[in-house]
């Protein structure tokens, strides 16, 4: 895997997902790619909403997890998926930024949840990993 | 990795993985498994799951690992552990997401060789009675009310809703309702995700199969059961949907709080736990029955779909095509009983993932047709392979917390399934051997292919060995319905 993208990880049960980015941001934004390759989603182009997400949590795991849940309830709800992606973090956590969303055409396979399994967010100077289970 | 080293052997067919193997377990680990089973159980990270589990606080005594385990997400598929009322903990991972994930078993007096020509036509009206796949929406709109009516009664909202005939509820785990099912201990956001989806059978593993009665091997009790050799019964594999899945993700985030506050010190995230007496603890209960509810209104509404499909596939070609229940027995749940722990009666949370109850004769709660036999326990295999109709056991009371094996068990990763198996070859090779397919997906049904299972055959033949079952009767399929 380069500097910033994603890879699946064999999985007995269920699906992992190694993610890397250049930083916390990014891998938040690989590991929803990612998530949503997994799915097989397929996303239309018309019409396009912005959703501004705003998340806060109390380290970056439970940031990663809390932000692939909103996008998978949007898929699973409100049956839209991520086109594209602006997002940044800041202390605390927090993730905010500009996501637009276009009307789910087809899910190949459902995610019932992203697990903490394992989960440790590892950040040095070449960016952040992380390898996320998700029950399926 | 685990090395078999690290194991003592108990017995023939029982492994133990003493406390001294790692400094943070609590209690022991014990497996059931031949060798066979033993060497697929160290191939991925079960054992090393079950190690973390003996570490939860409260426990009373072994971590139970059956022979089917495999590899799951903090708690091993396959799982058992009772903790001690009220100061042992409660942990949404130990059960799992499809809260109430269980089988429903229907049976019938219509014999194959009446009807062979119609298992196709049997096959085509379940899925299109029964709503199956990805995203699909339920056959049962529901108000918030409504809602919250079912989290509280269960199957018997399905009863009065009028999915249910006289004996149903009887034959269904505790009723086929937990009490105190708790609506408010539920977020919006899973309500939101389970109204629309009651009455679905969803993807992944979950199906509905249609099986001829193969061997029978206690004959009073498949008489008792209504198991004929050469009758057709169906089987329902499905749990809570989106509902069950929110609740128990809703309470893995409020629980990593809660393990700091009563300093809980745990080898993985998702593990979490709250004490069972705590106000976080008694929430989780109360949403967690909620959620078993749902799964059970949701199974029973699915055996309504499936009898109005064999009496429509099968009118005017034999007399009497109503299916009667079996059973009916969830396999990921959270379960207050009273167990003998070394010689006394203690009241414990056996929480049972990829388990299944599996109480002796004399249990109470058990229609009076089985009291004298025990508890019926249902075991899916592979798709197209054997299933199981199995009885609990007095050995299950002393083993494991009342609990057995609950299916065949995953040895190959869904990728690697997917990489080695093509859906559309499997479909014609399963419809060449006489099993009707109707799959949403191929690629889905390749990731379900037996040969991705451990050999179910050789997993009931461990628990009955060991005497944590006894058998019942065999099952072959000849229909079966995905997502």
């Amino acid at each position: 895997m380069d500097e910033s993208g994603f890879e699946e990880v064999d999985h007995t049960a269920d699906w992992a997902l190694r993610a890397r980015g250049r930083d916390l941001a990014d891998l938040c934004r690989q590991a929803a790619k990612g998530m949503i390759r997994l799915t097989g989603a397929e996303v239309g182009s018309e019409p396009t909403l912005t959703w501004e997400p705003d998340i806060w949590a109390a380290d970056a795991e439970s940031l990663l997890v809390r932000w692939l849940e909103e996008v998978l309830f949007r898929m699973e709800s409100q049956q839209l998926a991520v086109r594209e992606m602006d997002l940044s973090t800041e202390a605390g956590p927090r993730l905010r930024g500009k996501v637009a969303l276009g009307p789910l055409l087809r899910l190949g396979k459902a995610i019932k949840a992203v697990t903490y399994h394992g989960l440790k967010v590892h950040c040095d100077r070449r960016g952040c990993e992380a390898t996320i289970v998700f029950d399926v | 990795m685990m090395r078999k080293a690290d194991l003592l052997r108990r017995g023939p067919d029982e492994w133990e993985i003493p406390t001294s193997h790692r400094a943070d377990m609590r209690v022991p680990v014990r497996l059931f498994a031949d060798d066979d089973l033993l060497e697929a159980a160290m191939g991925d990270a079960s054992l090393e799951q079950a190690v973390n589990a003996a570490t939860l606080p409260g426990l009373v005594s072994h971590v139970t690992v059956m022979p089917d385990v495999h590899q799951g997400y903090g708690f091993p598929i396959g799982g058992v552990a009772a903790t001690r009322l009220p100061d042992g903990i409660i942990s949404p991972g130990a059960i799992g997401y499809d809260i109430n994930c269980g089988v429903r078993l229907l049976a019938s007096r219509v014999r194959l060789d009446q009807v062979r020509a119609k298992i196709p036509d049997v096959a085509s009206a379940l899925y299109a009675n029964c709503p199956s796949g990805v995203g699909v929406k339920g056959s049962v709109p529901l108000t918030s009310k409504e809602l919250d009516r079912v989290c509280h009664e269960g199957a018997r909202w399905a009863e009065r809703s009028g999915y249910a005939q006289a004996g149903d509820l009887e034959a269904t785990e505790e009723q086929g309702c937990i009490d105190r099912g708790d609506p408010n201990a539920v977020s919006s956001r899973a309500k939101e995700r389970g109204r629309p989806q009651l009455g679905t059978l969803g993807a992944g593993n979950h199906f509905i199969e249609v099986d001829v009665v193969d061997r029978v091997f206690h004959p009073e009790a498949a008489d008792a059961m209504g198991l004929e050799v050469g009758a057709l019964v169906v089987q329902i594999h499905c749990g809570s949907r989106g509902f069950g899945h929110q609740v128990c993700s809703d309470y893995v985030h409020e629980f990593q709080d809660a393990v700091a506050r009563y300093g809980i010190r745990l080898p993985d995230r998702e593990l979490v736990c709250a004490p069972l007496s705590s106000p976080e603890g008694a929430r989780y209960m109360g949403a967690m029955a909620a959620a078993a509810n749902y799964a059970f209104a949701n199974r029973q509404i699915l055996a309504a779909h499936a009898r109005r499909s064999f009496e429509e596939a099968l009118r005017g070609v034999v007399r009497d095509a109503s299916l009667y229940q079996v059973y009916d027995i969830a396999h990921n749940m959270g379960k207050i009983e009273v167990h003998q722990v070394a010689g006394e009666s203690v009241r414990v949370c056996v929480h049972r993932k990829g388990a299944t109850r599996a109480f002796g004769p004399g249990f109470e709660g058990l229609p009076p047709r089985y009291r004298s036999f025990g508890q019926p326990v249902l075991v899916p295999g592979s798709m197209g392979t054997a299933s199981w109709v199995l009885l609990g056991t007095q050995g299950s009371m002393e083993l494991s917390f009342g609990s057995t094996c609950h299916g065949a068990g995953r040895r190959m990763s869904r990728h690697q399934a997917k990489r080695s198996v093509r859906g559309d070859r499997l479909r014609a090779e399963m419809e060449a051997g006489g099993i009707a397919v109707r799959a949403g997906s191929l690629p889905g049904l390749a990731e379900e292919a037996p040969q991705a299972y451990k050999d179910v055959d050789a997993v009931v033949d461990v628990v009955c060995r060991v005497g944590i079952a006894t058998k019942v009767a065999g099952l072959r399929p000849v229909a079966v319905v995905k997502g």
